[in-house]
C-alpha cells in the first residue's frame, strides 16, 4: 500500500473533493465533449435521416439507411475484406513485433539505434508508406519481384525444379491485394507494438532467466515457460488493440486505389474496399452522409462487440494470474 | 481486473520510457528523414496574397490541373493578371482525385471558389442541387452570336433544365495514339511508306496481330499489338460505337444489358482471350507499356499528349478511333467553367471576365493537349499545326459524354467492376451486366 492510499484511508473523503476532481478533470472533459461525443451524438442523429451533402431538405427516414447497408451487398463485401485484413494483419504483425522485441532486447551495443529504425515507420504518414509500397510492389519494375526473381533464379540454377519466375501481380490480381495491403501494413505499424513488447520485456526479472539458466533450460525452453507466460498481458493487450486499429482499416486502401483517378475504386474487383473505405465512399464521394453516417454506426458496433468480448477475457485471463 | 489494468500501466510507463530514451535519437532521425524527403513547411492554400491591395476585386479558382495543362492554365491566368489589373486571381490547384470532395463541401457549407472548373459528366448532378449560379443574363449581355462560337456538344452540356450555367473551355476526346515504328517494323504502312493507322475492325485486328509478339524468346509475349487503359473510356468509346446505352431514354433505368453493350463487352474480351492481341488488365501499367514503345496501339484521351511528347525517342502519332462498331462514336469530356449559386454581383462580373479570357487564349491550352471549345480557335493556322489535337477533334461531332444525369457520378463505381470482371475473365458480360444492372437500378429508384 502506498503513501497517497494510506493518507486516503486516514481522513474521511470531503465533499469538496469530488468538485475538484471534476474541475481538474474539466479541460480534458470540455474538450472531449466538443470534439468527441458532440459529433458521436451527431452522427447518430445524421444516419436517421437521407441527407445528401449539397440538399437543401433532409428528410426524417428512421433507420431505413441502416436496413439499406444490411441489404447492400456491397457492405457485405467490405465487411469480408476487413475481416480477412484483421486476420492476416494480426497474427503477422504480433509476431513480428514480438520478434523484433525479443531480437533487440538481447542487443549490447546500439540498441537504442536499432529502436528508433525500427520503430521509425510508425511515424511516417501513410501516404509517404503507400508511395514507397506502390513501387516496392510493381509488377514490371517492383523491388520485391526483383528479388524473388533473382532468388527463384538462383534455386533454378542449382538444379531445383522450379518453373521459371511470373512476375506477381501484387496490387492488380484480387486475391493478391489484401496479402499485399496486408505486409504494408505490418511493415508500417509493426514498431509500435515491438515497443510495448519490450516495455513487457523489461518487467520479467533476470533472476528467473537466471534460475532457468542454472536448471539447464535453453533458449527455446526459456523462452516458452518464462518470457511467453510473463508477458501474456502485454500479448494480450497488443492483440486487442491491433484488432481494433485493424478493423478501421482506411489509409492503406484509399491512398494505393481510390485517392488516384481513373484506377479501379478500392483495388481490382474491390478486393481493396474496406468498411472504413466504403463509409467514407458513401459519405464524401457519394456525398449521401446519412448513409455513410449508418455504415459508420455499423462498423462501430462491430468493434463495439468485439471490444467487450475481449476486455471479457482480459480481464479473465487477468484474475486467473493474480 | 485490477491487476492487469495494474500491469498494463505499469507495462506502458516502462514503454514511455524506452521511447524517452530514444528521443534524442528519434529527432535526429525524423529530422533527417524529412530532410531527405524533401518536405517543406506546409506552403499557404493560395497562390496569391491574401489581402489584396483596396480597389482590386479578389475572385477565387480551383482547378484540377496539376499536369503539364497546369502550366498552361498559369499562363493563362497570368495573361489575365497582366490584362486586368483591378482583378486580383487567386488560383488553387487540387489533384483531380480529392478536387470534387473539396468543391461539394465548399458548395454545401461555405468558402466556395468564385470560378471552378467542372467536367461534363459532373455538371447535371451540381446542378440539380442549385449549386451552379445561371450565367443567361451574362450570355445575353454579349453581342456575340455565341452557340456559333461554340462546337454544338460541349455547347449543349453546358445547360441543365434551360438554364445555362457553364462555359465551356475545351473538349478531350477519346483518340488512336499509334507506335509508328511498331507500325513499320510490322510492315504495316501506305504508299509512302508512312505508319497506316487502322481505320476498320478488320485491319486493327490485322495490324494488332502482327505487332504482338514474343521479342526475345522467352515464351513470353512481350510486345502487344492493343492495351486497354482506362476501362471507363475505353469502353465508353466501344460500347458507344455498338450504339448502347448506359441508361433507358427516360434516364430511370440502366440500359447495360442490353445486347449492343453485350456485344460491345465481348469484344473487349476477345481482344485478350480469343485474338490474343492486348494483355490482361493485371501487373501492366498499359500506359507506361506504350511509352517505353512495347505496345503499338492505345486508346487514351488527349490530354494524356503531354505524357508522350516528355517521352524522349518515342516515334507515335494520333489517328480517330478505329471502326469496332457500326456506329460513329468516341469518347470525350469537357472542362466547364462555372460559378457558384449565389455570387457577389462584383465577383461574378470579374469572374465573368476569366471565364471569357480563358476561352478566348484556349490556343495555349489546346498546346497543352486539349481541343478547344471554341470554333474558331480550332479553325485556325495555328491550331491546324498540331497533328494529334486536330486529328482527335475531327471526331467532335460524335463525341459521347458520360450519361449527363445527376446520378452519373453514383453509378460508375458500380459500373466498373463488372467491366473490370468481363475483362479479367471473371465474370462473362450477361452475368457481370446483370449484376451490375440490379445494383445501377437500386440507385436510379433512390430518391
Amino acid at each position: 500500500m502506498n503513501r497517497y492510499l494510506s493518507g486516503a484511508a486516514k481522513t474521511p473523503p470531503r465533499k469538496s473533493d469530488g468538485l475538484t476532481g471534476v474541475l481538474f478533470a474539466l479541460p480534458h472533459l470540455i474538450l472531449f465533449a466538443t470534439f468527441v461525443l458532440a459529433p458521436v451524438a451527431y452522427g447518430i442523429y445524421i444516419s436517421l435521416f437521407r441527407w445528401h451533402v449539397l440538399a437543401k431538405t433532409h428528410p426524417f427516414v428512421g433507420l431505413e439507411n441502416y436496413g439499406a447497408a444490411l441489404s447492400d451487398d456491397i457492405f457485405w463485401i467490405a465487411l469480408r475484406n476487413t475481416v480477412y485484413f484483421v486476420v492476416l494483419v494480426v497474427p503477422l504483425g504480433n509476431m513480428v513485433s514480438l520478434g523484433l522485441a525479443l531480437a533487440l532486447s538481447s542487443v549490447r551495443r546500439w540498441g537504442t539505434f536499432y529502436k528508433i529504425v525500427y520503430y521509425l515507420p510508425v511515424v511516417i504518414s501513410i501516404a509517404v508508406v503507400v508511395v514507397l509500397w506502390r513501387w516496392i510492389y510493381n509488377t514490371e519494375i517492383g523491388l520485391l519481384n526483383l528479388y524473388l526473381g533473382s532468388v527463384v533464379g538462383a534455386l533454378r540454377s542449382i538444379g531445383l525444379p522450379l518453373p521459371p519466375f511470373e512476375p506477381l501481380p501484387w496490387l492488380s490480381n484480387p486475391s493478391w491485394v489484401m496479402p499485399s495491403l496486408a505486409m504494408l501494413t505490418v511493415w508500417w505499424t509493426a514498431g509500435g507494438n515491438m515497443v510495448l513488447y519490450l516495455a513487457g520485456l523489461g518487467t520479467i526479472g533476470d533472476d528467473y532467466y537466471e534460475a532457468a539458466s542454472i536448471d539447464g533450460a535453453n533458449a527455446w525452453q526459456r523462452f516458452w515457460a518464462i518470457t511467453w507466460p510473463l508477458l501474456r498481458p502485454t500479448t494480450l493487450f497488443c492483440l486487442v488493440f491491433s484488432v481494433l486499429g485493424a478493423f478501421q482499416v482506411f489509409g492503406q486502401s484509399y491512398v494505393m486505389f481510390t485517392a488516384v483517378q481513373g484506377g479501379p475504386v478500392s483495388g481490382p474487383a474491390r478486393s481493396g474496399l474496406t468498411l472504413a473505405l466504403y463509409m467514407y465512399l458513401q459519405g464524401f464521394r457519394q456525398y449521401e452522409i446519412g448513409y455513410g453516417a449508418a455504415i459508420a454506426y455499423l462498423l462501430f458496433a462491430i468493434v463495439l462487440v468485439l471490444t467487450i468480448v475481449q476486455f471479457r477475457l482480459l480481464s479473465s485471463q487477468g484474475e486467473a494470474k493474480s | 481486473m485490477f491487476p492487469t489494468t495494474c500491469r498494463f500501466s505499469t507495462s506502458f510507463v516502462a514503454a514511455a520510457k524506452v521511447l524517452y530514451g530514444c528521443a534524442p535519437f528519434a529527432f535526429a532521425l525524423v529530422g533527417l528523414s524529412l530532410w531527405l524527403g524533401g518536405c517543406s513547411p506546409p506552403s499557404p492554400v493560395t497562390n496569391g496574397s491574401v489581402s489584396a491591395p483596396s480597389g482590386k476585386t479578389v475572385i477565387d479558382f480551383w482547378n484540377g490541373f496539376t499536369g503539364p495543362d497546369g502550366k498552361a492554365m498559369d499562363e493563362m491566368v497570368r495573361r489575365f493578371r497582366k490584362a486586368n489589373p483591378d482583378i486580383e486571381v487567386r488560383t488553387q490547384t487540387i489533384p483531380w482525385g480529392t478536387y470534387y470532395d473539396k468543391l461539394t463541401l465548399s458548395l454545401a457549407y461555405g468558402g466556395a471558389p468564385d470560378v471552378f472548373v467542372m467536367h461534363a459528366g459532373r455538371l447535371p448532378e451540381f446542378a440539380s442541387f442549385g449549386t451552379l449560379q445561371p450565367l443567361d443574363d451574362f450570355y445575353a449581355e454579349a453581342e456575340a452570336p455565341w452557340e456559333k462560337k461554340f462546337a454544338p456538344v460541349p455547347w449543349r452540356a453546358t445547360f441543365y433544365e434551360g438554364k445555362q450555367v457553364a462555359v465551356p473551355l475545351d473538349v478531350h476526346p477519346i483518340g488512336l495514339y499509334y507506335n509508328t515504328k511498331l507500325f513499320k517494323e510490322a510492315g504495316i504502312v501506305d504508299a509512302q511508306g508512312g505508319a497506316k493507322p487502322p481505320k476498320t475492325f478488320d485491319e486493327f485486328i490485322e495490324a494488332a496481330r502482327r505487332m504482338t509478339k514474343d521479342t526475345d524468346g522467352d515464351g513470353r509475349t512481350d510486345q502487344w499489338g492493343f492495351v486497354f487503359t482506362w476501362q471507363r473510356t475505353n469502353w465508353l468509346t466501344i460500347a458507344g460505337q455498338f450504339g448502347a446505352s448506359i441508361l433507358s431514354p427516360d434516364g430511370k433505368h440502366s440500359a447495360l444489358d442490353s445486347p449492343q453493350n453485350l456485344r460491345a463487352l465481348q469484344l473487349m474480351h476477345d481482344l485478350i482471350y480469343k485474338y490474343k492481341v492486348a494483355p490482361k488488365p493485371e501487373g501492366v501499367d498499359a500506359w507506361l507499356a506504350f511509352r517505353q514503345g512495347k505496345v503499338g496501339m492505345a486508346l487514351e484521351g488527349i490530354y494524356m499528349l503531354a505524357s508522350l511528347e516528355e517521352q524522349k525517342g518515342l516515334p507515335f502519332a494520333g489517328a480517330r478511333v478505329p471502326q469496332f462498331g457500326p456506329i460513329k462514336a468516341a469518347w470525350g469530356g469537357s472542362h466547364l467553367l462555372c460559378q457558384p449559386k449565389g455570387i457577389k454581383p462584383e465577383q461574378g462580373r470579374a469572374a465573368w471576365k476569366l471565364m471569357q479570357f480563358l476561352s478566348d487564349q484556349s490556343l495555349i491550352w489546346a498546346r497543352a493537349g486539349q481541343v478547344p471549345a471554341r470554333s474558331d480557335i480550332r479553325s485556325s493556322p495555328q491550331f491546324g499545326a498540331l497533328q494529334v489535337q486536330t486529328q482527335f477533334a475531327t471526331q467532335l461531332p460524335f463525341v459521347q459524354y458520360e450519361p449527363l444525369h445527376p446520378k452519373s457520378n453514383a453509378i460508375f463505381p458500380l459500373i466498373e467492376p463488372g467491366i473490370e470482371a468481363v475483362m479479367l475473365d471473371i465474370a462473362t458480360p450477361q452475368e457481370a451486366m446483370r449484376d451490375v444492372t440490379r445494383r445501377v437500378n437500386q440507385v436510379l429508384e433512390r430518391p
